[in-house]
């Protein structure tokens, strides 16, 4: 059960070689192995998408997947968004609208609208409501994160 | 109290300032401090073993196999709980209700699915649970009840037969007037019997503890996901038989509460249990599994309700005898006590009678949750209230404007002795009903649209009662906390202040707003605040974030210790600025100054440096400038307001959809407008989960609960809610500090009742009634293909 599997994959930009149990899942290891507790664990049954990251360009559930699955990925979590003392747009359009309370779900929320921004494009309120609706807030109602994310859409897309 | 007519809003920072959270900067980049974000040195993991049966005795356990697996380092069964800790006390016990003692791990008899039988620590969480499949516990099933009805047979098994004869634990019977005559000779009666579903707060972040004991230092320090760090710690003293002062409650970020994370839960009392034998760290973080079955739950409820009005409308009386569930054992808040308070709602009716039935079932515990008795109340006599108008065949905004109690009524006192302290109800009901456009929506004509669908505009009025009026009332309750808030202020040599309170963050926004009530006070910037929190080592002895009561208890302690802060502070500047008369300085938010003019100013790090430093201070003045104040409210605020709701459904096959959800508050003077804001909202959404979707269903027979996962019970996402506009009134509540009303739950109230009235006026079938939770487009084909079976709609 211990036999550790060998593991290489770039987590925010970074080489990382690790030994990990084959059963430990990518959310786990990137929050107690790799200490990148940003990205949140509601659910283990990829309902919640609180525990969403990017790999390879693609939102991912990161409790769906082992973390020997994601040997050889490009991982982003939310730690990756800020710059030094500068919060990126989208984590400072979710501040403005007040898109978060607990924020406990707020990763999984910029890590899925991040890769909807790198699909490119404006999305309606209507539309979003659909792209946003793997991930579950219970404190907000959604309409001040679909606010936020209307809004850094539409500025993206406006610069091209 | 501070004159609201002369704020100090000199730093701008203060009340109605929609300022940025200073909470977010740290959740956003993924810096929040959840419990399981903790890695301790050398931690251990716990796993629980739980009863997989509604209720059964345990007849023998066998843990040898599982002692055997390395890396597990010790587990306990009941009995040894039993010796080593005491049972698990109740914070707001059930008026006149016998204890239903139990302890951390069940003894001989489980009472529900997921009630802890026996706990394991090991190495990893994983190996924790290896263990936990090598545990051989024999089960014999016993009888059981799975819901509210049944629980009130005459032939149901009792289910604590050494402590109640019946399972009906208590009746709290209320009463003014006489409802009984006036219902009989009302020209109009609607009675039914209602049904609130049972549902679950699912903060996002469920339950989880971090225990480490030093022996030597005789020091246990629990790290814990809780709305009431300093309630946690007496009932851990309690359970643990250690003195408070040998515990330390610490709690940083929490993953959302909603009420369902007040108190311990057996859990807590098991990782601490095994910290101090281990002498090592030991973590347990509720998985989502555990969480249907071993959180709170909340709401399950029959109501059988009347009410009855003249010919010209008049409401003449209100009755509800209502059984609610508190679950197999008591939680540390049990069922929900809202519920006779605010029947009457924002209604004029002088006779009326509430019967609070307590029952016992085979389920897990019920707890506080968001509205806490309230949205049940609404549902029934909203509902009602719209049946009433259908036989007079009156309008029901019309019906409603014509009982709502009018400003001069208020103060009003109900007939539980609660007192709606003020406000203007029916403005609320025109704002909302004008927003939807009413009139127009009730004048179309009643066919079917183009797309089949027939609309429908439904109404729900609503008020909520916020914060606690004193603890004398809770003593009459038996309720092991005060309705006071405290709160410390210390300066810092860097001109700021430290403020620190026994409040958690758990979403409520208290850091930012707590900020902003200090900087209304004093004067000082807001940005000059740091707020500590949840720490019961550091902060004054306080009740905690629930009840809506938090900002209303807290704007008191605030106003306080600030006012007797800032005092000294003038006095030290004034002595710095050789001025004879403090009172002519005033703060301005980094320097203190003269209060109407320009002249001499000293940057407040000046004079808190100095004032620490204790040398160059007038040689009246004691060192240092701290001030410690609480408060306690003497009357609870009574927030208010009206929802519309407009739908449209398809008659064939029930299907509906909600196109517009208008609601009106009033939460008196709003601290930080945007923040009201997201709490209504978030309430809202919470609302409509368990008005549509959420319910926790049993199997009748196994008693096995059918939907514990996030996959099949249904928490709203982003595609389920419909758009809200939301408006507000404000009227100051003249009992509380500042003027604020709580605003915590109000919005989890209106929608069932808004939402059924909706469908019912949509559906235009006087035969068609909707009263049971959650309406569903299958309940609403079931109401249709019922009419349609008794001959009414085609
Ligand atoms: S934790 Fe991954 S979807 Fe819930
Ligand atoms: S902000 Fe708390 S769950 Fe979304």
């Amino acid at each position: 059960m211990s036999d550790k599997v060998h593991v290489t994959l770039t987590v925010n930009g970074r080489s990382v070689d690790a030994d990990v149990e084959p059963r430990v899942h990518l959310a786990d290891f990137l929050r107690h192995d790799l200490g990148l507790t940003g990205t949140h664990v509601g659910c283990e049954q990829g309902a919640c998408g609180n525990c969403t990251v990017i790999s390879d360009g693609v939102a991912l559930k990161s409790c769906l997947t082992l973390a020997v699955q994601a040997d050889g990925s490009e991982i982003e979590t939310v730690e990756s968004l800020a710059t030094g003392d500068q919060l990126s747009p989208l984590q400072q359009a979710f501040k403005d609208a007040h898109a978060l309370q607990c924020g406990y779900c707020t990763p999984g929320f910029l890590m899925t609208i991040t890769a909807l921004e790198r699909r490119g494009g404006a999305l309606s309120r209507e539309e979003l409501r659909g792209e946003l609706a793997g991930v579950i807030c219970r404190c907000t109602g959604y309409e001040t994160i679909i606010e936020a994310a209307e809004d850094h859409l539409a500025e993206v897309a406006a610069r091209g | 109290m501070v004159d609201l007519l002369h704020r100090h809003t000199a730093a701008g920072t203060g009340l109605g300032v929609s300022l940025p959270r200073v909470e977010d900067d740290r959740l956003l980049r993924g810096e929040g401090r959840f419990v399981d974000d903790l890695h301790p040195f050398q931690a251990l993991h716990m796993a629980v073993l739980r009863c997989p049966f509604p209720r059964a005795q345990v007849v023998s356990i066998d843990i040898s196999a599982a002692l055997e697996l390395t890396g597990v380092e010790q587990i306990l069964v009941g009995s040894q709980v039993a010796e080593r800790s005491e049972p698990i006390s109740v914070l707001r016990p059930v008026p006149g209700a016998p204890d239903l003692p139990f302890f951390a791990l069940a003894t001989d008899v489980a009472h529900f699915e997921g009630q802890p039988v026996v706990s394991v620590v090991a190495q990893s969480r994983a190996i924790a649970e290896d263990a936990l499949d090598l545990i051989d516990v024999e089960f014999d099933p016993l009888p059981h009840v799975s819901d509210v009805v049944s629980a009130m047979e005459p032939d149901a098994p009792l289910l604590h037969p050494n402590e109640l004869a019946t399972n009906r634990l208590v009746t709290n019977n209320q009463e003014r007037g006489n409802p009984d005559g006036e219902l009989a000779a009302s020209a109009v009666v609607a009675s039914d019997r209602f049904f609130v579903n049972r549902v679950t707060a699912l903060p996002m972040e469920g339950r989880a503890v971090v225990a480490e004991w030093r022996q030597g230092a005789r020091e246990l320090i629990v790290q814990h996901s809780t709305q009431t760090p300093h309630l946690v710690r007496k009932q851990l003293a309690e359970a643990l038989r250690l003195d408070e002062g040998s515990i330390r409650v610490l709690t940083d970020d929490v993953g959302g509460g909603f009420g369902m994370k007040l108190g311990i839960y057996p859990e807590d009392v098991l990782a601490c249990l095994h910290a101090l034998e281990l002498g090592r760290p030991v973590k347990w973080v509720e998985d989502r599994t555990e969480h249907f079955r071993a959180s709170t739950h909340a709401r399950e409820s029959v109501h059988d309700a009347s009410i009855g009005a003249t010919a010209d409308g008049r409401f003449t009386a209100m009755t509800n005898a209502y059984a609610t569930d508190l679950g197999a054992l008591n939680s540390p808040f049990g069922s929900a006590q809202l519920t006779s308070i605010t029947f009457g709602g924002p209604y004029n009716v002088e006779h009326i009678r509430t019967e609070r039935l307590v029952t016992v079932t085979s389920k897990t515990p019920i707890g506080a949750y968001r509205g806490y008795g309230q949205p049940e109340s609404n549902f029934v006599r909203e509902v009602l209230i719209d049946r009433i108008a259908r036989q007079l065949g009156r309008d029901p905004l019309d019906l409603r404007l014509q009982n709502l109690l009018r400003p001069e009524d208020l103060p009003w006192t109900n007939h539980t002795g609660a007192i709606l302290d003020s406000g203007d109800y029916a403005a609320t009901l025109r704002m909302a009903t004008e927003r939807v456009g009413y009139d127009a929506l009730r004048a179309a004509g009643r066919g079917p649209r183009a797309d089949g669908r027939l609309t429908g505009v439904g109404l729900s009025c609503f008020i909520e009662r916020t914060g606690y009026p004193s603890a004398r009332f809770l003593a009459n309750r038996g309720s092991q906390f005060g309705a006071h808030e405290g709160v410390t202020l210390r300066a810092n040599r860097s001109g700021g202040i430290d403020l620190i309170t026994g409040v958690s963050s758990f979403g409520q926004s208290s850091e930012t707003t707590f900020a902003q009530l200090l900087s209304e006070v004093t004067g000082i910037d807001a940005g000059l605040v740091r707020v500590h929190t949840g720490d019961t080592g550091a902060s004054p002895v306080n009740t905690g974030g629930f009840a809506s009561r938090t900002t209303i208890a807290a704007a008191g302690a605030i106003e306080l210790a600030g006012l007797e802060f800032v005092g000294k502070a003038l006095r030290i500047a004034a002595w710095l600025l050789e001025i004879d008369d403090p009172t002519s300085l005033a703060v301005r938010g980094t320097d203190i100054g003269p209060r109407d003019s320009d002249g001499p100013t000293v940057p407040l790090a000046d004079v808190f440096s100095t004032a620490i430093l204790g040398q160059g201070i007038p040689p009246s003045e004691a060192p240092g400038l701290e001030a410690t104040a609480y408060y306690e409210p003497q009357a609870a605020a009574y927030a208010f307001g009206s929802a519309a709701a407009v739908v449209a459904v398809d008659p064939e096959t029930g299907d509906f959809t909600i196109e517009r959800f208008v609601m009106v508050h009033d939460c008196g003077v709003p601290v930080n407008p945007m923040l009201v804001e997201g709490q209504v909202l978030g309430a809202l959404a919470q609302g409509f989960g368990a008005a549509l979707m959420e319910e926790l269903r049993y199997d009748p027979d196994t008693g096995q609960l059918l939907n514990g996962s996030l996959l099949d019970y249904f928490a709203p996402t982003a595609a389920d809610l419909p758009h809200v506009e939301l408006l507000h009134t404000e009227v100051p509540s003249p009992v509380t500090p500042l003027g604020v009303r709580g605003v915590g739950e109000i919005g989890t109230i209106p929608p069932g009742a808004a939402i059924v009235n909706a469908v019912c006026d949509a559906l235009s079938d006087p035969q068609i009634e909707l009263s049971r939770l959650p309406v569903t487009p299958e309940a609403v084909w079931r109401a249709l293909a019922d009419a349609a079976a008794k001959g009414g709609r085609a």
